[in-house]
């Protein structure tokens, strides 16, 4: 199957990810966040300040599907870099919701978690494969075996000796130097852009609602910005 | 370690979260919040992430209850959002009790349902249930209640 070359508009061009790693030095937070500051819009994004958590009825993500051109192409691609397992390829079946189209499936598996992904070749009733947008998620993320900051450096550079260029990380999405971004949730991560561009970070040391109290005690997120 | 492919010796082990785009933040808000009981646990905002100052975007983050964020909305206030490159993603109940919940806010907030996995091919639930819905964008969730709950 020949793919079409198709870059979403949100990719990140490579002259933005070169000076991505920025992010991880505060003066460069402070100077792009100086027109609020000095308007008096700027606020805290951090979790403290809105006081979670109980319980959802939510447990955890299930799966997740995406559309891609090529399954053999993106097969191979979550297998080298990501270790997951081809569990199945199924035979072409009916669309769910759009009438006269047809979907391929392929199933795939990570260590912990039976079928999560889905890769999907959709085609429309005259048999033309889609070129996914893009535009319908920014990124989804998978938890590395080990869950542990060192876990996510070492996959970054085993990704590297790979040939795999990571369009962001590795960074902490937190303030704390040297590789805090500013953001949130604490989990250290890395992202690439799989053949279809789909975004997909490889994270880990998420803050949970336990460890969060422990890490900042009761310090607002503005002071500590 | 991971044993079953030659290259990765550290693998991804599960799905995390899953980061959606939405057309309008406080309309998905509601809906995820009152339909699955979500909690808010964080707002990227441009006046208050470089990050999303850089990318013109802004991020809801939700938790389920144990990590920071599992689900988290995002607007992209330069681009429009589509379900061109996503075909559904699924969340699975914390128990029977919470599935039966869900489905019962879904008919008190009038929104269509439609029973079974969406994908056909998916694996069956022996023991378990599922139903799909869509959210105010049109991204297709799957909710499924695992066997062993």
């Amino acid at each position: 199957m020949t793919a079409v070359s198709h870059v979403p508009p949100n990719v990140l061009p490579p002259f933005v990810q070169k000076f991505a790693p920025l992010l991880r030095r505060k003066w460069f937070r402070e100077l792009v966040l100086t027109p609020p500051t000095l308007t008096g819009h700027r606020f805290s994004n951090k979790t403290e300040d809105y006081g979670v958590f109980k319980p959802s009825w939510i447990a955890h993500i299930g799966q997740v599907s995406i559309y891609v051109q090529d399954i053999a192409r993106s097969r191979r691609w979550y297998e080298r870099l990501a270790g997951l397992r081809h569990s199945r390829t199924c035979e072409e079946e009916a669309h769910p919701f759009k009438e006269g189209w047809r979907i391929r499936c392929c199933y795939m598996s990570a260590g912990e978690h039976d079928e999560c992904l889905v890769l999907v070749e959709e085609r429309d009733p005259e048999g033309k494969v889609t070129v996914p947008s893009g535009m319908s998620f920014f990124h989804t993320a998978f938890e590395l075996e080990g869950n542990r900051l060192e876990d996510v450096i070492a996959f970054a550079e085993q990704a590297k000796q790979a040939g795999f260029v990571p369009n962001y990380g590795p960074v902490r999405h937190n303030g704390e130097p040297p590789l805090g971004d500013g953001e949130t949730g604490g989990n250290v991560a890395c992202y690439f852009y799989d053949p279809d561009y789909h975004n997909i970070e490889f994270c880990a040391a998420m803050d949970t609602i336990e460890n969060y109290r422990a890490r900042y005690g009761d310090t607002k997120g503005s002071a500590r910005a | 370690m991971n044993a079953h492919i030659g290259m990765a010796q550290i693998a991804a082990a599960k799905l995390q979260h899953h980061v959606i785009y939405v057309s309008d933040l406080q309309r998905s808000t509601d809906f995820y919040t009152k339909l699955f009981d979500l909690q808010f646990s964080a707002l990227n905002h441009p006046d208050s992430s470089a990050a999303m100052r850089l990318a013109h975007m802004e991020m809801h983050f939700f938790s389920f209850g144990f990590y920071h964020h599992d689900i988290c909305l995002v607007k992209h206030h330069k681009l429009k959002m589509d379900n061109g490159s996503m075909l559904h993603f699924s969340l699975v109940a914390r128990d029977r009790t919470a599935f039966d919940a869900i489905r019962q806010r879904a008919k008190e907030l009038g929104i269509p349902t439609r029973d079974g996995r969406l994908i056909a091919s998916a694996k069956a639930l022996p023991g378990g249930r599922a139903f799909c819905l869509q959210d105010p964008d049109r991204h297709w969730i799957e909710i499924i209640e695992e066997p062993s709950k």
